[in-house]
């Protein structure tokens, strides 16, 4: 063998002014505050890691049911359960810094002055390498008009991009017609990336009960089931700004990462798939560099957004096979 | 565990396997008795904890399903010595009902098919608590349908014929264990054989009359609190209405009792905030809690029905 020795991949990534060392993270709301893994994943390994969105005031949620399994995937409406910033402070946040993996913080507001106060309050904290800002969380009230509304969008991020010095990305629901647009008007806004999708907007019905399975009617579908969809919200994303792309859905496996990569994400968030498979990281991680290596690439920048469109000999293809 | 916040709870010494179905047999209607080889989980795990359990390579059904530890077993039990030595666990049993996706799929499994299972998983019952070294008289177990599987292992340890966990040799606290059992039919009825076995004073009620009282495993439970040797103890599992009730016969009388509750899971390990409960504080208030790791056995008290 006259190969490259593994470790000449290099697998760090760039997200606006944010680098961190593989482009591998957890999604929020999927991976609780980091500690609940402990045990059964590596945590140091981890790009970084993003706990459950935290609001300003604790939220009780909403109530179960809060999700339902469907075919290779599931719905929520958790509600943004959540403690409330104080308590993440608190509690959590100590953890969190203590790890030797970078946190970035998700936070949520019903308005602009909530993302603000949050970010103001984030500032200072050291153990905080980034903010996600959720603009598109299915499950509450207002959650989502800030990632359907271009214009609301950009002022949130604005906004945001006013009240602190730490990289800022926003995350995108895929619940629009032209999430381009969106994307557009967070890179204008000033976010250094953006991340999508979050949850597709479905529903579960018992039909002889005539009821939702859901508490809350409708709710947010993930997992496998969903990466087709975010795969086209990634390349569409990928055509329309030049800011970094976290790719978000379904992804579970190695080969799953490597589509969104040449896609054009630059790096990947791990979500359902941390439920039923919970050292589903750990082993991409363990297959990342030998996967580049197929493509014959040395760092992670190589592959993303290299899909060739004209693979299957351009648009009038169809009648040749 | 003082903190009422939720990161005071994590699953700390949960792992994560592979593993094959050594067994797969039926024990009663739609019931089957689970074994599958674990070692390190088998060693750890103590009674009223769970496991996890997934098909293997299936993205549908997606997501694993908690189930009671029922029992450990011992690989080799060494006869020539005297007393008998048992080694440390080799694995453990579960027991499930055939219910829907994935219960129906995991019922067709045979020997040598492969599971994915992290656990061991939530507090289980703290009945043998040294901090407190109570000495129960009469611990009553009260089961509804399938709720009886996390009470075999408990009676065991209770009654000192058997140790759990990673501190092995928590005495025996209890003098007698009584199981009030209740199911639709005698065919559904499970295990018990098994508590028997284990020297528990089993009491049954069926829907249907076919086998022992015939009504509801809440009147068994009246019965025994207004008898002549009243449980000091009661711990219950089961279709929440008949924890709600037994909950409430308790408090009537002034028993201390645990429940422990069946709330859908998608994790299992305190990430997804599935499965929460109402449950109280000291304010008056209440807020959902993850059963996942702050149960799935609470006391019964601080349950908002
Ligand atoms: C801690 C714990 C321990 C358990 N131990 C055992 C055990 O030892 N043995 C055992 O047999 N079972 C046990 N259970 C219950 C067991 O997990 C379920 O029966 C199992 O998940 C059924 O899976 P299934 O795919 O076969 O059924 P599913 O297809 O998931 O449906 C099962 C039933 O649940 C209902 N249901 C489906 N989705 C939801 C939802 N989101 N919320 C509420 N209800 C829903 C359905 O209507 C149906 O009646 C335990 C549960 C918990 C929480
Ligand atoms: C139960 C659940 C809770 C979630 N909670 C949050 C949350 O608090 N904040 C957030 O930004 N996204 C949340 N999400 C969305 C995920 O982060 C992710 O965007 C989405 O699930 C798609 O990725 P996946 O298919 O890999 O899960 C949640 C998803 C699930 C399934
Ligand atoms: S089942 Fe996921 S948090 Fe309890």
């Amino acid at each position: 063998m006259t190969g490259e020795p593994i470790d000449a991949v290099d697998l760090s990534v760039r997200l606006g002014r944010l680098t961190l060392r593989n482009p591998i993270l957890v999604a929020s709301g999927t991976f609780g505050y980091g500690r609940e893994m402990a045990a059964l994943v590596e945590l140091q390994r981890l790009g970084a890691l993003i706990p459950k969105t935290v609001t300003r005031q604790p939220r009780a949620g909403n109530a179960p049911w809060r999700t339902v399994e469907t075919s290779a995937g599931m719905l929520n409406a958790i509600g943004l359960d959540n403690d409330g910033v104080d308590a993440f402070l608190a509690h959590h946040l100590p953890y969190l810094g203590g790890l030797p993996c970078p946190t970035i913080v998700s936070i949520a507001g019903a308005g602009v002055e909530d993302y603000v106060a949050l970010a103001r309050r984030l500032d200072d904290e050291s153990a905080v390498a980034a903010l996600e800002l959720n603009i598109s969380c299915p499950n509450v009230a207002g959650g989502v008009d800030f990632g359907t509304d271009p214009r609301m969008c950009h002022d949130v991020v604005t906004a945001v991009r006013n009240a602190t010095g730490k990289p800022i990305i926003a995350k995108l629901t895929p619940n629009v017609t032209q999430i381009a647009l969106m994307a557009k008007a967070a890179a204008e806004g000033g976010a250094d990336a953006v991340s999508l999708i979050n949850t597709v907007l479905g529903m579960a019905v018992d039909w002889r009960h005539r009821r939702p399975l859901l508490a809350n009617v409708v709710g947010g579908l993930s997992g496998p089931a969903i990466k087709p969809i975010a795969l086209r919200c990634v390349y569409q994303v990928a055509q329309a700004v030049t800011i970094p792309i976290l790719g978000i859905g379904g992804i579970a496996t190695i080969d799953d990462v490597m589509e969104f990569l040449v896609a054009g994400a630059s790096a990947v968030q791990v979500g359902t798939a941390n439920y039923y498979c919970p050292n589903a990281t750990m082993t991409i991680l363990d297959q990342l560099p030998a996967a580049l290596r197929t493509l014959q690439a040395t760092c992670v920048a190589n592959v993303v957004g290299t899909l060739d469109t004209r693979a299957h000999g351009g648009p009038s293809h169809g009648d040749k096979h | 565990m003082s903190s009422p916040l939720h990161a005071a709870y994590c699953p700390d010494h949960a792992v994560l396997a592979s593993v094959e179905v050594v067994e797969n047999v039926p024990v009663a209607r739609d019931t089957f008795r689970l074994r599958v080889t674990c070692a390190e989980m088998a060693r750890r795990i103590t009674p009223g904890q769970f496991v996890m359990l997934r098909l293997a390579g299936c993205n549908d059904p997606l997501l694993a399903r908690p189930l009671a530890l029922y029992d450990t077993f011992y690989e080799t039990t060494d006869l020539t010595s005297d007393p008998p030595a048992m080694g440390s666990p080799a694995g453990l049993d579960v027991v499930y009902l055939r219910l829907g996706k994935m219960t129906r799929r995991l019922a067709e499994y045979r020997p040598g098919q492969l599971l994915e299972i992290w656990g061991p998983l939530g507090n289980g019952f703290e009945l043998t608590a040294k901090a407190n070294d109570i000495r129960l008289s009469h611990l009553m177990m009260v089961a509804g349908g399938i709720g009886q599987t996390p009470f075999l292992a408990l009676a065991q340890e209770a009654l000192g014929q058997k140790t759990y966990g990673s501190e092995p040799g928590r005495l025996p606290t209890v003098s007698r264990v009584s199981l009030c059992y209740g199911a639709r039919s005698a065919d559904y009825l499970a295990g018990i054989e098994d508590f028997e076995a284990a020297g528990v004073d089993v009491r049954l009620a069926t829907d249907d009359g076919s086998r022992g009282h015939h009504g509801l495993v809440t009147d068994l439970v009246l019965d025994s609190l207004q008898g002549a040797n009243p449980p000091d103890r009661i711990v219950c599992c089961g279709p929440e209405p008949m924890m709600a009730a037994v909950a409430g016969l308790a408090r009537e009388h002034a028993v201390p009792c645990f429940v422990s509750l069946e709330t859908p899971m998608a994790c299992g390990i305190g990430i997804c905030f599935t499965c929460v409960a109402r449950v109280r504080d000291a304010h008056g208030g209440w807020d959902y809690k993850r059963t996942c790791v702050e149960g799935p056995v609470f006391d019964a008290s601080v349950i908002e029905w």
